[in-house]
C-alpha cells in the first residue's frame, strides 16, 4: 500500500487547492479529507468556470473519486519538495526490501 | 396507469413453453401477438429507455440481449454468504431456454408501472439483468437470489407487499433518490448480508476487529490541527435540515470509516507517514525556536494513522469481514517506467554522450542521497537513549557512511567534485554533507568551491548554489586565519576555467552566492584580527591579507553589486582599519544600495 502521497495530502488539509479533473472540470475549495486511493473532498468549493458548468453553483461540498483527478494545485509555500524527495527516496527504499 | 385490459391479460402469466423457439433478436422468436401482448410491447419499449436511463444499459453483446435464467442446481462463485440452498445466478451466461425452469414468475395485480414484466424474448432477459430487479418466485422455501450487488431474501407472500411498497413509495422518477427506507426495504435493496439497518447491525459482532480503535477519526498532529483552528473561526454552518442525515446510522457510518482505516495500519508510521510526520514536526520546531528562541525541547505526544503492531504478514488480496468483493490493495512494485533512467552500459567513457553523462551522474546522486538519508537517520537517533556501546557503534556506522558518501562524491579518480557540483541535486546533496564532514575534508570542499567559482556561478542555471552557502559559512567560522589566506588567494586569483581571463573577482560581484562567500571569508578575517586568538600566520600571510583587502574595496566600490544573502556586521569595521574614510563612505553606499538596508555605523 503506498502511503507517500496519502501522507502528502494529508499534510496539506485545511489548505486551498484547484482540482482538475479528466473531464476538464476545475473544482476550487478547501481540502477537507483524503484517504488512502486519494480520494478527494472538499469544502466551499467554486468551479473556476461558472458559466460552463452551472449545475455546480448549489453546490457546498463535494467528494470526488481518485480516479478521476488529473491534476492538483497547490500552494507552492505549503509544499516542501526537498522533503517530497526525501520521503520518495525512503519509499523507494523500502519497496526494494 | 393501471391498464385494466393489461393486467387481464398478465395474470396468470405462464412461463413461455416454447423456449426452443426463441431467438436472441426481436424480430424472431416468440410471436408477440400469439401470447396476446401486442399492446404491452410497445410500452415494453417505453420501460427500457426508461430503464437504460436509470440503471444503465445491461445489454452485454451487440444485439444479443442475454437470455439469461437462474440455474437452481449451480451454485455461484463465492457468494458473500450463502448457506446452503441452491441460488439464482441471474448474470450467469450459461443459460439454456430449453432447460425447464422449476419456478414460475407471477405477478400480482398490483405490480405494474417502472416495475419489470416479463413479456418476450427481450422483456424477460431484460429483467433478470436488472440489478435492482425484483424477482417473485413461486414455491414454498425462501430461496437466496445471489448477486453481485444485491442478496434478495424472498419470500412469496411478504415480497408482494414489499415490491409494492418499494415502488409506490418512488413518487418521483428517479429512484435512486434517497427515500427513508424501511428495514424490510432495506434488506430487499442492500442485502441482508451487508450492514443492516440499526436494530440488526451491530459492531460488536466483531470483537477482534474493533476493539483496537478508539475512534474512527484521522488523528491529526496537534500542529495541524492548531493551524486548521486557528484558520476557522467556527463557521456556523449548520444547516436548518439535512434531507441525508438518517440514510446511515452512526454505527453505520463507523464501520465504513473503520473498514478503510484497517487499511492504513501500519507498523511503522514514522516511515510509512514520513512526509507528514516530518513536515509538521518541523513546522513545530521552526515556530518553537521563533517564538522562545529555542528549540522545542518536549515533543507533544501525536498521532497520525493507526499504529498496530501486525501480526499478519502481506497478503496481496484482502477480505474484509462484511464487505461485498476484496478491497483494493495497490502497490507499486511495478511502476510504468517514465524516465528512461536505465542504461546500457557503455564500456567507453568518452564515447557515451552528454546525456548519458548527466544519467551517470544524477543515478549516482541518488544512490548517495539515499546513504545520506542513513546518515541523517543515525544522527537523530542519537537523541534517544542508546546504551554506551551501542551509540559508538552508530557513530562508526555513521562515520563510515559520510566517508563512503565524500569519497564517491569526488568520481572515481578523486578530487573530481565538479561533476557533482554542477548539479543542482549535487549541490544539495554536498549541503547536507558538509555538517558531517571532518574539518579537512570540509576545508577541501571550501577550496574546491571558491576554486571553481565562476564556471559554478555561470553553470548555476536554476540558482541552486545558495542551498551552499549556509554550511559553507559554519565553515568558514571555523578556519584558521592562514587557511583563510588560502583560500582567498584562489578567489583573487584569475579563474583557470574561464577563457576570456575575467577574474574570479570581478564574477563573484554580480553573484549572491559568490559576493555573499566573498563577504563571509573578509569577515572571518576580520573576526579573527579583532579577537584574542593567536593567528600564528605563516610568512607573507598579513601581506596577502592586506593586498586582499585592497583589491576587493576597488573592485567593491567600482562594480554594481547585488544583494547578499547576508550582510556581515564587522565588514565596514575591516574597511575602515585599512581604508581612508573617503572610500570606505564610497564603499558603504555601494553596498547599501544593494542590499537597500543600512550596514552599521563604522
Amino acid at each position: 500500500l503506498s502511503y507517500l502521497f496519502y501522507s502528502f495530502f494529508k499534510s496539506l488539509v485545511g489548505k486551498d487547492v484547484v482540482v482538475e479533473l479528466k473531464n476538464d472540470l476545475s473544482i476550487c475549495g478547501t481540502l477537507h479529507s483524503v484517504d488512502q486511493y486519494l480520494n478527494i473532498k472538499l469544502t466551499d468549493i467554486s468551479v473556476t468556470d461558472p458559466e460552463k458548468y452551472p449545475h455546480m453553483l448549489s453546490v457546498k461540498n463535494c467528494f470526488i473519486r481518485g480516479s478521476v483527478v488529473r491534476y492538483v494545485q497547490l500552494p507552492a509555500d505549503e509544499v516542501d519538495t526537498q522533503l517530497l524527495q526525501d520521503a520518495a527516496r525512503k519509499e523507494a527504499l523500502q519497496q526494494k526490501q | 396507469c393501471w391498464n385494466q385490459e393489461t393486467e387481464a391479460a398478465v395474470s396468470p402469466l405462464q412461463w413461455p413453453e416454447n423456449g426452443d423457439q426463441w431467438s436472441d433478436t426481436e424480430e424472431g422468436g416468440i410471436d408477440m401477438e400469439e401470447c396476446g401482448l401486442a399492446a404491452m410491447a410497445e410500452e415494453d419499449e417505453e420501460i427500457n429507455i426508461y430503464n437504460n436511463e436509470t440503471f444503465g444499459s445491461v445489454v452485454e453483446n451487440e444485439g444479443h440481449p442475454i437470455n439469461s435464467l437462474p440455474q437452481l442446481d449451480e451454485q455461484p462463485p463465492e457468494p458473500p454468504s450463502s448457506p446452503s440452498l441452491p441460488s439464482l445466478s441471474p448474470s450467469s451466461p450459461s443459460f439454456s431456454p430449453r432447460t425447464k425452469p422449476q419456478f414460475q414468475i407471477q405477478f400480482p395485480p398490483g405490480l405494474r408501472g417502472r416495475g419489470r414484466v416479463p413479456r418476450g424474448g427481450q422483456a424477460m432477459a431484460q429483467m433478470f439483468e436488472d440489478p435492482a430487479v425484483v424477482t417473485t418466485v413461486e414455491g414454498r422455501q425462501s430461496l437466496q437470489v445471489s448477486h453481485y450487488s444485491c442478496v434478495l431474501v424472498v419470500e412469496i407472500d411478504s415480497l408482494f407487499t414489499q415490491t409494492r411498497s418499494f415502488l409506490s413509495s418512488s413518487p418521483r422518477p428517479c429512484p435512486s433518490t434517497p427515500q427513508p427506507l424501511t428495514p424490510k426495504m432495506m434488506q430487499l435493496r442492500f442485502g441482508a448480508n451487508s450492514p443492516r439497518p440499526f436494530p440488526f447491525y451491530s459492531p460488536s459482532s466483531n470483537p477482534v476487529l474493533f476493539h483496537r480503535f478508539p475512534g474512527p477519526v484521522t488523528q491529526l498532529h496537534p500542529q495541524h490541527r492548531r493551524l486548521l483552528s486557528q484558520r476557522q473561526p467556527r463557521s456556523q454552518r449548520k444547516p436548518d435540515w439535512d434531507p441525508y442525515c438518517n440514510i446511515m446510522s452512526a454505527k453505520e457510518k463507523e464501520w465504513i470509516i473503520r473498514l478503510q482505516m484497517i487499511q492504513l495500519q501500519s507498523e511503522n508510521p514514522n516511515l510509512d507517514d514520513y512526509y507528514y510526520q516530518e513536515y509538521y514536526r518541523r513546522m513545530e520546531a521552526k515556530l518553537a525556536e521563533e517564538e522562545l528562541g529555542m528549540r522545542g525541547k518536549r515533543e507533544p505526544p501525536k498521532l497520525t494513522t493507526p499504529y498496530v503492531t501486525k501480526t499478519e504478514s502481506y497478503t496481496p488480496v484482502v477480505h474484509i469481514e462484511g464487505s461485498l468483493g476484496q478491497v483494493a490493495v495497490s502497490t507499486c512494485f511495478n511502476p510504468r517506467r517514465a524516465i528512461d533512467a536505465v542504461t546500457a552500459h557503455c564500456p567507453h567513457e568518452e564515447l557515451k554522450d552528454l546525456r548519458q553523462q548527466r544519467l551517470d551522474v544524477l543515478k549516482k546522486i541518488e544512490k548517495l542521497f539515499m546513504v545520506l538519508l542513513d546518515v541523517e537517520e543515525g544522527q537523530r537517533m542519537k537523541a534517544h537513549v542508546l546504551g554506551e556501546g551501542e551509540e559508538s557503534r552508530l557513530m562508526e556506522r555513521t562515520q563510515r557512511k559520510v566517508e563512503y558518501i565524500f569519497s564517491q562524491f569526488q568520481n572515481p579518480s578523486g578530487d573530481e567534485f565538479l561533476p557533482c557540483l554542477l548539479v543542482s541535486k549535487g549541490k544539495r546533496l554536498m549541503a547536507r554533507l558538509l555538517p558531517f564532514l571532518s574539518r579537512d575534508a570540509a576545508l577541501k570542499v571550501l577550496r574546491v568551491v571558491t576554486f571553481h567559482l565562476p564556471i559554478l556561478m555561470s553553470r548555476d542555471t536554476d540558482e541552486s548554489l545558495p542551498v551552499l552557502y549556509p554550511p559553507l559559512r559554519t565553515v568558514i567560522g571555523a578556519v584558521t586565519f592562514s587557511q583563510l589566506i588560502g583560500v582567498l588567494k584562489d578567489f583573487t586569483a584569475s579563474s583557470p576555467d574561464s577563457s576570456d581571463g575575467s577574474d574570479c573577482l570581478s564574477l563573484a560581484c554580480q553573484s549572491k552566492f559568490g559576493l555573499s562567500l566573498l563577504y563571509a571569508l573578509l569577515s572571518q578575517g576580520e573576526r579573527l584580527l579583532s579577537s584574542d586568538v593567536p593567528l600564528e600566520p605563516s610568512i607573507g600571510d598579513f601581506e596577502t591579507w592586506t593586498d586582499t583587502v585592497f583589491l576587493v574595496a576597488s573592485q567593491l566600490s567600482q562594480s554594481a553589486l547585488v544583494e547578499p544573502l547576508l550582510l556581515p556586521s564587522n565588514l565596514l569595521t575591516l574597511f575602515c582599519r585599512y581604508l581612508d574614510k573617503r572610500t570606505v563612505h564610497q564603499l558603504k553606499s555601494n553596498i547599501e544600495s544593494a542590499t537597500g538596508h543600512l550596514a552599521p555605523p563604522s
